[in-house]
């Protein structure tokens, strides 16, 4: 009985690491919620290039200018209003507005852009450039550093080449723990003690050689906290 | 020095726990998984306000600005004198103090979260809730169960994994503890029977933190035996706070007990109300604390754990009732934790209060839900979608989080009919020590 719940507890534990993990890594690929998530979200599938955008159900305007040095072969429209929304596309560019609002969770586009090797992107927010980060270009919080920015050829390969660690929060968690390794490693040690202490009293109490598995642990321990150290150098690159 | 050992033991864990090896290693053993837990939520989350807190000590301490806190004057003293030995101790603290002087609240907050070394300070913010809670773990276990080492350690374990007790000072970082530490310290001078000492700490406990003037009603009807001791007791009870009106009016100019009184949060108790006609209407929660209040009065045998039971009831009825924040139903908890050990049923019902509550937090906006682990990555979890955007798109989401509410409440409601039930197996033929199941 007793084994089956502590069964039970394993794989309740384990589902909700996975859950949780999954859930701060909703930054794979790129997703967003219509009607919940704010912001331009642009990425690419097979060589198609993916702009939409949302807003949490309150009248927004989204507008802006599309550049290629190369030629918009052809495009598809995403829920688009005819009587509210305007696109007008030219062989290299394609010029939008689009208005979302309660009952409008979201709206978009996708071209095929062909020879080019790079692509501008002049994009708004009720008619102004956006202070706050909410362009997603490629993945969550990968956003252009410039109101007006340009995308080469291979930049999405590049963020979708990305490993998770690089990615936020993970990212910023791995360098703010590296960054202050004498606190990490202190934090880690003083964990690691209590842990081997309530192994002292509950496993190794009825174990013989008691200071051998004591001594063993805490060198198990130093070795951890080295290991650490390394794989948080390589996680922070 | 073995003697001063054993008498370090026993004064922590009390003697009749130090005394018997199997309980004391249990005790230990409970006592590092605790810590463990705590520690590892310390570093990596806060809510806003332990930072504002912080912010107004910071102005004490680098500024020398000694009116910044005037609501909570003890509160904030204990915060600048524990910063000003952070800064003594550890001077890199220095560092952090534009940031903590930095006005604008939404530019301290990005700017506290963005700094390399924010889970050092967190953690070095945080340590003072820390110590007031292992202070409060030995208190608690003295409370009740004399001669009963099994029940003084369940009571001791029910408070280390209580997932409130870990939620609102580890991760929500809130200071209640501190006002909880006092309230306890009063608890075991009442049942020592040290009415006076017992009545100075709670109006000590009052003047920290407002929430245990609701319990000192049943601190007097417990301790006074003459006439003469409900007069002195009630005018020593509201002591803190006449002494703190005093020095605010002196040296602020300016009335605390009228500012309490105006303030927001006193508004939280008259929240519910049933609205009668033209200007009648009865406020729900003041009418059931005076029924509360009465039948602890009109109870023939007042003994002490009654008196923890009417705790809970008190608060249990307040969060039930009343507009709250989260870290309110942290003062329920002291007095829970001892009934648990009694009935089982009102821990498990405990569990579902903070299941609930979980879902509740949403409706305090991203300030209390995905801000909290801004530390880890501030940009992340802001730009993050909000759990209630993201509830809006389905349904109306102050209906969807009040119907929880509502669920809370009945919970709440619940616990105090079992508490209830249990006032009359103490009251009647003594303690009971069957555990309901």
């Amino acid at each position: 009985m007793a084994n089956r719940n502590l069964k039970i507890k394993i794989v309740v534990s384990l589902a909700l690491l996975v859950l949780t993990v999954s859930l701060l890594a909703g930054c794979q690929g790129i997703f967003y919620i219509p009607g919940a998530s704010y912001g331009y979200y642009i990425w690419e599938e097979d060589g198609t290039i993916f702009v939409e955008w949302s807003v949490d159900r309150k009248d927004t305007k989204f507008s802006g200018k599309i550049t290629t040095d190369g030629e918009i072969s052809s495009y598809n429209l995403k829920e688009w209003e005819e009587d509210s929304d305007i696109i007008r596309t030219g062989e290299k560019e394609i010029i939008f507005s689009s208005t979302l609002d309660g009952e409008d969770y979201s709206d978009g586009f996708n071209f095929i852009p062909e020879d080019y090797t790079y692509l501008e992107f002049d994009l708004k927010i009720n008619n102004n450039y956006d202070e706050l980060s909410r362009i997603n270009v490629g993945g969550f919080l990968e956003n252009p550093g410039d109101c007006v920015f340009r995308v080469e050829k291979g930049y999405f390969d590049s963020v979708r080449m990305k490993p998770w660690y690089q990615k936020r929060p993970f990212s910023e968690f791995f360098y703010k723990l590296f960054a202050n390794k004498y606190f990490t490693f202190l934090y880690l040690f003083i964990l690691g003690i209590i842990i081997i202490e309530i192994l002292r009293i509950t496993v190794i109490a009825g174990k013989d050689k008691k200071v051998l598995w004591i001594a063993s642990l805490y060198i198990i321990l130093a070795m951890a906290e080295v290991c650490i150290y390394f794989v948080l150098k390589f996680l922070t690159g | 020095m073995k003697h001063f050992f054993n008498n370090l033991g026993s004064a922590i864990a009390s003697r009749d726990i130090f005394d018997n090896k199997a309980y004391f290693r249990r005790f230990y053993k409970y006592f590092l998984a605790g810590l463990l837990v705590r520690l590892i939520f310390i570093p990596f989350f806060f809510q806003r306000d332990l930072l504002s807190i912080y912010q107004r000590a910071a102005e004490t301490v680098f500024a020398g600005d000694f009116s910044s806190s005037f609501e909570q004057m003890l509160m904030h003293i204990i915060h600048s004198a524990y910063l000003m030995f952070l800064k003594f101790v550890f001077p890199a603290i220095n560092e952090i103090s534009s940031i903590l002087l930095e006005e604008d609240t939404w530019v301290s907050w990005i700017g506290f979260n963005s700094i390399y070394n924010v889970f050092t300070v967190i953690t070095l913010f945080k340590i003072i809730y820390l110590i007031f809670d292992i202070a409060c773990m030995f208190i608690i276990l003295r409370l009740s169960f004399d001669g009963e080492p099994e029940k003084r350690l369940q009571v001791f374990k029910f408070w280390i994994f209580n997932p409130v007790v870990i939620f609102v000072l580890y991760i929500f970082a809130r200071h209640d503890i501190i006002g909880v530490f006092a309230t306890l310290a009063a608890l075991l001078l009442a049942k020592k029977q040290k009415k006076y000492w017992a009545i100075v700490v709670l109006a000590l406990a009052i003047a920290l933190r407002f929430f245990p003037v609701m319990i000192l009603p049943l601190f007097i009807f417990y301790l006074a035996r003459t006439k003469k001791d409900y007069i002195i007791l009630s005018v020593i009870g509201v002591s803190g706070l006449i002494a703190l009106e005093i020095f605010s009016y002196f040296y602020y100019g300016r009335s605390l007990i009228f500012t309490l009184l105006n303030a927001q949060h006193f508004s939280y108790i008259l929240s519910s109300k049933l609205e009668l006609i033209i200007h009648d209407r009865i406020f729900i929660f003041v009418a059931a604390y005076i029924f509360i209040i009465l039948s602890y009065f009109h109870t023939g045998n007042k003994n002490f754990d009654l008196l923890l039971n009417y705790g809970a009831i008190v608060y249990l009825a307040y969060i039930g009732l009343c507009y709250f924040h989260p870290q309110y139903v942290l003062w329920a908890v002291p007095f829970l934790v001892i009934i648990f050990v009694r009935n089982r049923q009102v821990m498990y019902y405990h569990w579902i209060q903070f299941a609930l509550l979980m879902i509740i937090l949403i409706y305090w906006g991203p300030l209390v839900t995905q801000f909290v682990l801004a530390p880890i990555d501030h940009r992340y979890f802001v730009y993050i979608t909000g759990i209630i955007p993201i509830i809006e798109r389905f349904y109306d989401s102050a209906a969807f989080v009040n119907i929880f509410r509502s669920i809370f409440t009945g919970v709440s409601l619940w616990m105090i009919y079992l508490i209830y039930k249990d006032n009359k197996r103490i009251t009647g033929s003594g303690l009971d020590n069957k555990e309901v199941l």
